[in-house]
């Protein structure tokens, strides 16, 4: 691409790589160095820093391994087209990107720990769900749904299904055929799961925070909290700036050379064309695989999930779920007319965040065999990994003058806190696009933008649709940093809940989970349901 | 794509913006007679609101609030001084230790209302206007302490982090570390918020618990089978003080807020909207009569904050 699109697109890019990352993160690096290198050493020395580190890369490495072969097996798993119920399973798998962070670790609590409801209701606790080992569980359960839709769509753009099909009729087994076929073909979609969780579970904070904590468990993200939360004193708001900038040059030491490696050895070209006719297996698919499926959604989605809505409609935590103690108090108080007010607010900034980094993300990915595109893949991840009140404090301290309380500043938090989940899943399909196509629409006189919207999206709509649900569904809930730049007139949902409950008062939180999920669900359910018809008429 | 095509995206485009952009502007309820004050504060919305509305009916003034838990609070007026100084005109903090690190900053003090509430929760710079009480939450199954020391007999006991909540920290400031340490060795744990206790005793995560006395009653209240005492030498308090900032523009209406909520009208409001008011003879939320109450130095303790915090994370893990 060398034409006046491809300028404007990196013209376009750089504009807003500036405006909602780079002047945020000069911004923290400024206040680091000029009022807190005097500490540099005395933060870094700290014993506590150390094991914060040791325990976030502990973390990272642990859910990065537990996350990538589970979502990548349920993405196989769920290729297979008779697969009984495979429409239920594919939105199952995705229920966990439904709930906001803390509400889901409570909803383990709630489920696992000590009186919870699998004790209840079989007699069965998992003690463990406190500390290292149920962190590292939970934060995997929530890569899961990423790894599997990042696999999605390496395999709608990527695999070869009749390459697959010859090694089978060869008389290769179906181990073989993975091994030697599919999993080469998906080297680049796993690879971007597995950075894209690496780098979010090294920023993730509301697990550990309320799950590790009870276990004396710190990381990066929970020591930043603790050291804002002190922050009226100037030294420990500089301090948790310090520890925000080490955990990016953290995040710069290992993507950097990760992109650079997988991006390299694992690209591949295309060997044939878009096919997407798995064929069929020489037997009926084993009545294991949605037996497995069935056991692992229980235990991470179901259990937790069904804790969570009882949690919603139950009349005070402790009491039994019984009709008796059924009660809609805990929606009324987040069904207000200011609660509607901030749905349509959150809703917008969602559906803005989304369509805007889906752009974002798209041009990123078709520029990243460029330098420029490159820089701007790796600075994306930097934000991503950052904790979402220290972006905030970088967007306040560098436009708080002319945008503070302004719904304007949340949306720039918000593209540059997700661009990174925008651009990642689209990166991991674009690189095997065949050209041809491309090519034969210009000869024939198809102008680029033409070509493009013909040719090339088509091809790359299963990627634009996860990249794009992924920004609006994490944006919707997003409270962190809405919750630090807000204003009178400005409240997304989550900071009216918030501010109505202090995030102790689980029920109304639940009731919020349950309601976002219901508005979200919903008409995505019949938007899917009108496809399907549209489809099969 | 076709030119109409193209015409219909960017509109959409535009009309997404505009929409965005209209999010942000006052409702058409909005008072416009004077320039609204604005106030930062982490008192919880079900006190802040009715105190607002309240005040707003009698001053004819409007009220810009931005409320949010104490560590947003802290890194918003953190962002507010690195961006052109602070936004607010009035801060009402939830803990005396926060409120002294920004008179030591100059952010905020300078001036008090005259007001009936006792010296003991007042300086030249603040007052305080609402308590906040570290009380013991048990199991009903299990014994209610009738002092803090016998706190651990209820069984699993949780505390809350003092390096997250300024409650937690003037209740180790007023117990010392030595008596965590006991409870670490009883088989406590630290979670993060006083929230955070009352939820998980309410569960049966833990059989007792330190919290404050709003969320203790709170989850009493929706029908949790728990218990709330306040043990003896007495419930921590901690008072919530309030202050006029320094480089406020429009004073007058600020500190018509400020000792508005400081008056007796003001703190009949406070009371009986959720939180405990600091005048002595104003009815509040639910508290045993003869319920015995101690006060921590928080002039010494907010000296000693980092060796306590240390010798804390010493016990618990950081």
């Amino acid at each position: 691409m060398r034409s006046g699109l491809a300028r404007s697109a990196i013209a376009l890019l750089l504009a807003c790589i500036t405006a909602v990352v780079v002047v945020p993160m000069l911004v923290l690096l400024r206040t680091s160095w000029v009022e807190g290198r005097g500490r540099l050493a005395e933060v870094i020395t700290d014993p506590d820093f150390g094991s914060a580190v040791a325990n976030s890369f502990g973390l990272s490495v642990a859910v990065t391994g537990l996350a990538v072969p589970v979502g990548v097996a349920i993405a196989l798993a769920l290729r297979d087209p008779r697969l009984p119920g495979r429409d239920f399973w594919r939105a199952a798998v995705l229920l966990p990107v439904l709930v906001p962070d803390f509400v889901l670790a409570y909803s383990w609590l709630r489920a696992y720990a000590r009186a919870g409801l699998s004790s209840d209701a079989f007699g069965f606790a998992w003690p463990q769900v406190q500390g290292p080992v149920g962190v590292t569980v939970i934060v995997a359960s929530q890569a899961v749904p990423l790894v599997y839709l990042v696999t999605v769509v390496g395999l709608s753009t990527r695999a070869e299904p009749a390459t697959e099909r010859a090694g089978r009729a060869s008389g290769a087994r179906p181990v073989t055929v993975l091994r030697t076929i599919t999993l080469p073909l998906l080297g680049p979609a796993i690879a971007t799961a597995a950075v894209l969780i690496f780098v979010l579970t090294l920023g993730t904070f509301a697990v550990p925070q309320v799950i590790g904590a009870p276990a004396g468990f710190s990381t990066i993200t929970t020591r930043i909290y603790a050291d804002l939360a002190l922050g009226s004193d100037p030294q420990s708001f500089v301090d948790a700036i310090t520890l925000a900038v080490l955990l990016m040059v953290i995040t710069l030491i290992v993507v950097t050379p990760a992109d650079r490696l997988l991006g390299g050895r694992l690209s591949l070209s295309r060997t044939s064309a878009r096919d997407s006719d798995w064929g069929t297996a020489s037997r009926r698919p084993r009545i294991l695989v949605p037996i497995a499926l069935a056991l692992y959604l229980i235990f991470t989605c179901g259990l937790p999930l069904l804790a969570l809505v009882s949690a919603a409609f139950t009349r005070a935590v402790g009491v039994a779920p019984t009709p008796g103690n059924w009660t809609l108090d805990n929606f009324l108080a987040v069904l207000t007319p200011r609660t509607g007010e901030a749905l349509g607010r959150s809703l917008l900034l969602a559906v803005a965040a989304g369509s805007i980094l889906l752009v974002l993300g798209g041009c990123t990915a078709a520029l990243s065999r460029t330098r420029s595109g490159r820089a701007v893949s790796v600075l994306v991840a930097l934000t991503l990994v950052l904790p979402g009140s220290v972006l905030a404090i970088g967007l306040l301290i560098g436009y708080g003058r002319w945008l503070a309380d302004t719904v304007l500043i949340i949306l720039l938090a918000y593209l540059g806190k997700l661009w990174a989940l925008a651009h990642r899943p689209v990166a991991a399909a674009v690189d095997r696009l065949a050209t041809a196509g491309l090519q034969a629409a210009r000869a024939s006189g198809a102008n680029l933008p033409t070509a493009l919207a013909t040719v090339v999206l088509p091809l790359l709509r299963p990627a634009l649709i996860a990249a794009w649900a992924l920004c609006f569904l994490t944006a919707l809930h997003e409270v962190t940093m809405s919750s630090l730049l807000y204003g009178p007139g400005t409240e997304t949902l989550a900071v009216v809940v918030l501010n109505s409950a202090d995030l102790g008062r689980i029920g109304v939180a639940a009731a919020l989970s349950v309601l976002v999920t219901v508005v979200v669900v919903v008409p995505g359910g019949a938007l899917w349901m009108l496809g399907r018809r549209s489809r099969h008429a | 794509m076709t030119t109409w095509r193209r015409r219909t995206v960017w509109l959409a485009a535009l009309l997404l913006l505009w929409t965005l952009g209209a999010c942000g502007s006052p409702t058409a309820t909005t008072i416009t007679t004077a320039t609204p004050i604005t106030l930062y504060t982490c008192v919880n919305d079900t006190t802040i609101q009715p105190v607002i509305q309240k005040f707003e009916a009698h001053a004819g003034a409007k009220v810009d609030l931005f409320r949010a838990p104490t560590g947003q609070l802290n890194a918003r007026v953190a962002s507010d001084v690195r961006s052109g100084g602070l936004k607010a005109d009035v801060i009402w903090a939830c803990d005396p230790l926060t409120m002294q690190d920004y008179v030591a900053q100059g952010l905020v003090g300078g001036w008090t209302p005259q007001t009936d509430i006792p010296e003991t929760v007042r300086t030249p710079d603040y007052v305080g206007v609402a308590f906040l009480y570290m009380v013991a939450l048990t199991r009903k199954s299990a014994p209610a302490p009738a002092a803090w020391t016998e706190l651990s007999r209820a069984g699993k006991v949780a505390v809350p982090d003092p390096n997250v909540a300024a409650s937690a920290l003037g209740a180790l400031g007023y117990f010392g570390p030595d008596f965590y340490a006991d409870l670490k060795d009883k088989g406590a744990v630290q979670v993060s918020t006083p929230d955070d206790v009352a939820t998980g005793v309410a569960q049966g995560i833990y059989d007792a618990g330190m919290t404050i006395a709003n969320s203790a009653y709170a989850v009493q209240k929706s029908g949790s089978p728990v218990t709330v005492s306040w043990p003896k030498p007495g419930a921590v308090a901690i008072y919530g003080p309030i202050a006029l900032s320094k480089t406020t523009t429009n004073s007058g209406p600020a500190q018509d807020f400020v000792s508005y909520v400081a008056s007796r009208d003001g703190q009949t409001i406070v009371g009986s909207s959720g939180s405990y008011p600091t005048l002595p003879d104003v009815a509040g939320p639910t508290k045993p009569e003869d319920a015995p109450t101690v006060n921590p130095d928080w002039q010494s303790l907010a000296s000693q904050k980092a060796t306590l915090l240390s010798d804390y994370a010493k016990i618990f893990g950081g």
